[in-house]
């Protein structure tokens, strides 16, 4: 009976260790993207990026590393090529963004473009103050 | 006096709607308390039958500088602050041109942020010539351009709030009133063809050119059928010549 009783408890282990583990990895996967939008600087001042977004249009990891976009953030910024006109050629965004899958590169600019004022706002510097005029 | 204009939101003087024709636009609709004046190009037909009076058309002003601002390519990148500043010397505590912010709503109801450049509206009919005491400021009557005397300003900066634009900015250094004048001293009388910030921008968002010459690309682009085009403030009657629309 002991022995019995120790089997159940230990198969009851497991099957508890199981279950948490693989709810570790799942939680891990739903959090496993930055969750902090990614701005981009350059080459103009501002470009918002929210993952959260679009891994509700219902994209994953896959869609978008390692091509067009390295995992790494800020990998993008240091080509030269990382412009509109890219863009328009299909590259980077402009891989789903081209009015098919998503909505064109060449329209709707201040969706993505945040200009220095939103970035300002994002990093809570105060707006250059013009009290004169 | 003519206070009645800013007490009636949705006034347009006849005079106004007449020199708009006479640019080959109509006057379509006035909006936001006319502030905002919206413009539409005028078909073949009906510009045959403007009668032709004098106006933005035949002006003296040859060049007739102005500037075209294709609105919703503004992404607020402020590259033109940044050219205007470094080429204009402009201090840290005023501008020359900035970028305004408001927020608009799309059909499905998503709000977006809409970016306007703003700048010296180089009016037709310069509230700020009117009333500044010693002519320190004054419109060229060859380009257009409102222009600062800087040595004959006496700082009294009535210029500053008679500006419908707020274009204007008292320049400690300079000890005199600042403003764009399409970097007319730094860029155009030694042959450059354009402004810095037009120069700067990498959206082709702001266009200079001259209004007089019908081949211009600011004249075609304000031109176009089917494009709304307008300007700000247009119940001042300062008759501004910044053109806004969008590409």
């Amino acid at each position: 009976m002991l022995r019995k009783g120790f089997l159940y408890i230990l198969m009851g282990s497991v099957a508890v260790v199981m279950f948490l583990s693989t709810a570790q990895v799942m939680g891990q996967e739903d959090e496993d993207y930055p969750q902090e939008p990614i701005i981009f600087t350059k080459p103009v001042k501002a470009v918002i990026f929210d993952h959260k977004y679009h891994i509700e249009q219902g994209l994953d990891c896959d869609s978008c590393h390692d091509d067009p976009f390295e995992m790494a953030a800020g990998t993008a910024e240091q080509n030269d090529d990382f412009n509109m006109k890219s863009l328009y050629e299909g590259k980077y965004c402009g891989t789903c963004h081209d009015g098919e899958s998503a909505f064109a590169a060449n329209t709707r600019c201040t969706l993505c473009h945040i200009g220095v004022k939103g970035y300002n706002r994002l990093m809570g510097t105060p707006e250059k103050g013009h009290g004169e005029h | 006096m003519k206070e009645k204009r800013s007490t009636k939101p949705d006034y347009v003087t006849d005079e106004e709607r007449r020199e708009f024709l006479k640019l080959g636009l109509k006057i379509t609709g006035v909006m936001a308390g006319g502030t905002v004046l919206s413009l539409m190009p005028l078909s073949d037909q009906e510009a045959g039958a403007v009668v032709k009076l004098e106006g933005y058309e035949n002006t003296q002003y040859k060049p007739h500088y102005c500037m075209v601002i294709r609105q919703n390519d503004c992404v607020d990148c402020q590259k033109c602050m940044e050219a205007c500043v470094k080429t204009n010397h402009v201090p840290e505590y005023g501008f020359r041109t900035t970028i305004l912010e408001k927020t608009a709503e799309d059909d499905s109801g998503n709000t977006f942020p809409v970016f306007m450049p703003v700048l010296c509206n180089h009016c037709m009919n310069p509230p700020c010539v009117r009333v500044c005491p010693t002519k320190a400021t004054t419109k060229d009557p060859k380009t257009g351009i409102v222009l600062m005397h800087i040595e004959k300003c006496i700082g009294c900066k009535t210029c500053m709030a008679a500006c419908p634009y707020n274009a204007r900015y008292y320049n400690e250094e300079k000890k005199a009133i600042d403003k764009c004048n399409f970097c007319w001293d730094t860029r155009l009388s030694k042959g450059e063809k354009e402004t810095a910030c037009v120069a700067a921008c990498p959206a082709h968002v702001r266009v200079f050119g001259d209004l007089s010459d019908r081949n211009s690309e600011v004249w075609k682009l304000i031109h176009q059928p089917d494009k709304a085009v307008w300007v700000l403030r247009p119940e001042t009657g300062a008759r501004p010549c910044i053109f806004y629309m969008n590409d």
